[in-house]
């Protein structure tokens, strides 16, 4: 019960806070100079990386725990994990390339964030396929679990195999300071915090609606017996 | 280590496939030399029980210890003494029946593979036979280089599930005529079966399997073969 | 009894089977072959290609065709349920790693024996022959290809589809190394000095580095049945 109240409780949370970011994105952050309206779109771009990197960074020490413990919890956090971070992934590719088109002339560049998310998002989706692809729940939960920790150790590699392309990608967050203005970083953060909470009450109730298909699967299996 | 201490050594066995439960706390003792037949419907848990010994599957629950060690502890000492027949035959079809023995015994150390390899041939009348490709054999002949093959290593622990299953006359007496063997010398064997009449024939020792728990366990002279049956089935109504 | 021995007769085991039969090898060479025709006449009959697009041609032919030998390394021993035999042997699971990885390594430097010739008869004609430039890129990829192919086939003989599976599994795990190899492979046919190719030699043995210690960390956990 107590994972229900708290899905609830993160996504009435969500519910307050989106609309309260959509509205701090058109009606409070100033317009950028160059880019003009089409920046603003940067507001979720930025956070939807940020959650799907999350949860591929969850799938894995998901995977981890599972391999040492064995218990069905880690799977179906695993299971959350990397089915909705495909679809952020998918949202990040898609606001990338709306955002790329009229700032960069293009929709896609081999750039190294964009090959990351992308070389992930296909890592991950063939994880899903897998799991599909597998009847018995412990084999489909060890296998998925390898698959989930090998793909998180690719990232890196990705990231370093994609670095000598040339980039034309903004960098926002250097080591030094944040080259943006006060008012666009407070709408940033408050993105930030609102599709971090949005996350935690999707992945909420994905784990508790995962452990529920689980338990009618149980409840077939001792019917028949 | 005394020569009381059992051979074989299982407590408190459990094991669940999600929340199917297959083996509900097991606990059993063997000492060297003993031959037990488990008896058991589908669904028991005996194959998982054998998995388990055989360290292909890992308890949730419980513990193995053979000669006192426990299994975790030195899996690749205890499985190079340990043999198996299971359904499937674990023979390589692509290779000849001698190569595939030979294989075997190089991978379990055996000093001298090549000899090793004829000298079980012989024991299961397969050695003129030796060079045609597994996959060409007959059925029972097939099952045959499957008991030579589980005998590879001389095992001093021997797994059988299901052995008599399809094997036809001449290969279930060489699988006989082995296990008289075997346990002429002393080796532990394991056999689990729901084949009745098979099972009673060579064991020491009687045990029933149901619904995940030992229901039933006594020595063979303890039991009036006449009997057993009814005693089997009264034990599986009773659950 | 040594590690290294029991390695050394599976390897054998398995390559014996292999000149027996001699089904992955040529349907790797002759797929790979295949590939290499097509795209000659895919990238216009008569015309010279790049180094670049030259580089792309070879690593597509050379990775499409080694998963097809990929997959009969694991296909086999589920037949009988020889796995199961192994794994109650005294080899350990780390072990028939180590030795199927180089069981794939073997055959994918075979077929590259074939591939890059005919690769070269189609499209060498304004390329350089630098076999001491290919040669690292080669060993490197088949390196990194077996090791990560060996963990992701264990994977999915496990299933139903394992044809299916095995390459929509491993080809995203493998697009950083094979980025790194055409880029590698570029320079070697444009003739650039071999500090050039270096570059890329280095994050490449990284990645075999690090999949060949997840592999072996991982593959217990993918053959074994629980």
């Amino acid at each position: 019960m107590l994972a229900l109240n708290r899905s609830t409780l993160f996504s009435g949370f969500a519910a307050v806070m989106i609309p309260a970011a959509i509205g701090m994105v058109f009606f409070y952050a100033p317009l950028e100079k160059t880019m003009g309206s089409v920046q603003k779109i940067f507001y979720f771009h930025l956070p939807l990386a940020l959650t799907a990197f999350l949860s591929f960074f969850v799938a894995c020490i998901s995977g981890i725990m599972y391999l040492r413990r064995r218990q069905r919890i880690w799977d179906a956090r695993l299971a959350a994990s990397v089915e909705i971070g495909v679809v952020l992934t998918t949202l990040v590719l898609i606001t990338g390339s709306l955002w790329g088109r009229p700032i960069w002339n293009t929709w896609w560049t081999w750039d190294p964030r964009l090959t990351t998310s992308l070389i992930l998002w296909f890592i991950f989706a063939s994880c899903l396929i897998l799991r599909s692809a597998i009847d018995e729940e412990g084999k489909r939960a060890t296998f998925s679990a390898v698959l989930a920790i090998v793909g998180f150790l690719d990232v890196p590699i990705v990231f370093l195999s994609a670095r000598l392309f040339r980039s034309i990608h903004p960098t926002v967050i250097r080591a030094d300071s944040v080259g943006l203005e006060s008012s666009m970083l407070l709408t940033l953060l408050v993105c930030m915090a609102a599709m971090l909470i949005f996350w935690a009450g999707l992945y909420k109730f994905r784990v508790s609606l995962y452990l529920q298909e689980a338990k009618v699967n149980d409840l077939q299996i001792d019917g028949t017996s | 280590m005394s020569e009381n201490s059992p051979f074989l050594s299982i407590s408190g066995l459990c094991k669940s496939y999600g929340s199917r439960v297959a083996l509900r706390g097991i606990d059993l003792d063997l000492q060297r030399g003993e031959f037990l037949c488990l008896f058991g419907p589908n669904g028991a848990g005996k194959s998982t029980l054998l998995k388990i010994i055989a360290t292909l599957l890992r308890p949730n629950a419980g513990q193995v210890r053979v000669q006192g060690y426990d299994l975790k502890e030195q899996p690749e000492q205890y499985r190079s003494r340990l043999g198996m027949v299971s359904h499937q035959s674990f023979v390589y079809q692509d290779l000849t029946v001698l190569e595939n023995l030979e294989f075997y015994a190089a991978l379990y150390g055996v000093e001298q593979p090549r000899q090793r390899a004829l000298q079980l041939l012989e024991q299961v009348n397969l050695a003129d036979r030796y060079d045609m490709p597994a996959a060409n054999l007959s059925r029972g002949m097939q099952q045959r280089l499957t008991i030579a093959r589980a005998l590879v290593n001389d095992p001093a622990l021997l797994l059988l599930d299901e052995p008599y299953t399809g094997l036809d006359e001449h290969a279930a007496s060489v699988l006989r005529e082995q296990l008289q063997i075997l346990h002429d010398r002393k080796r532990t064997i394991i056999m689990v079966t729901h084949n009745l009449r098979r099972g009673m024939e060579s064991a020491t020792r009687l045990g029933i399997l149901a619904r995940g728990k030992l229901v039933y366990l006594q020595q063979k002279e303890a039991v009036d073969p006449s009997t057993f049956e009814q005693l089997y089935f009264r034990h599986l109504e009773a659950l | 009894m040594s590690s290294l021995r029991q390695v050394q007769f599976l390897l054998g085991k398995d390559l014996r089977i292999e000149l027996r039969k001699k089904e992955s090898l040529v349907s790797m060479a002759f797929f790979g072959a295949l590939i290499l025709v097509m795209l000659n006449i895919a990238s216009g009959i008569g015309k010279q290609v790049a180094a670049e697009n030259g580089a792309g041609i070879l690593w597509v032919a050379i990775i499409f065709s080694s998963v097809l030998g990929l997959g009969r390394v694991f296909a086999r021993e589920k037949e009988n349920g020889c796995v199961a035999a192994l794994l109650i042997s005294p080899i350990s699971a780390g072990e028939i790693y180590a030795a199927k990885a180089l069981v794939n390594f073997t055959l994918m430097c075979l077929s590259e024996l074939v591939l890059v010739p005919v690769f070269y008869v189609l499209f060498g004609a304004q390329l350089s022959f630098a076999p001491l430039s290919l040669l690292p890129i080669l060993l490197l990829v088949n390196l990194g290809f077996s090791t990560t192919g060996t963990l992701i086939s264990a994977i999915s003989a496990g299933t139903r589809r394992n044809e299916v599976l095995l390459p929509i599994l491993l080809f995203p795990l493998i697009l950083p190394l094979t980025v790194l190899a055409v880029k590698a492979t570029t320079a070697a046919l444009a003739a650039k000095p071999f500090a050039i190719v270096l570059e890329q030699l280095e994050p490449m043995a990284a990645f075999c580095i690090i999949f060949t210690t997840a592999g072996y960390l991982l593959f217990p956990f993918a053959i074994r049945e629980d």
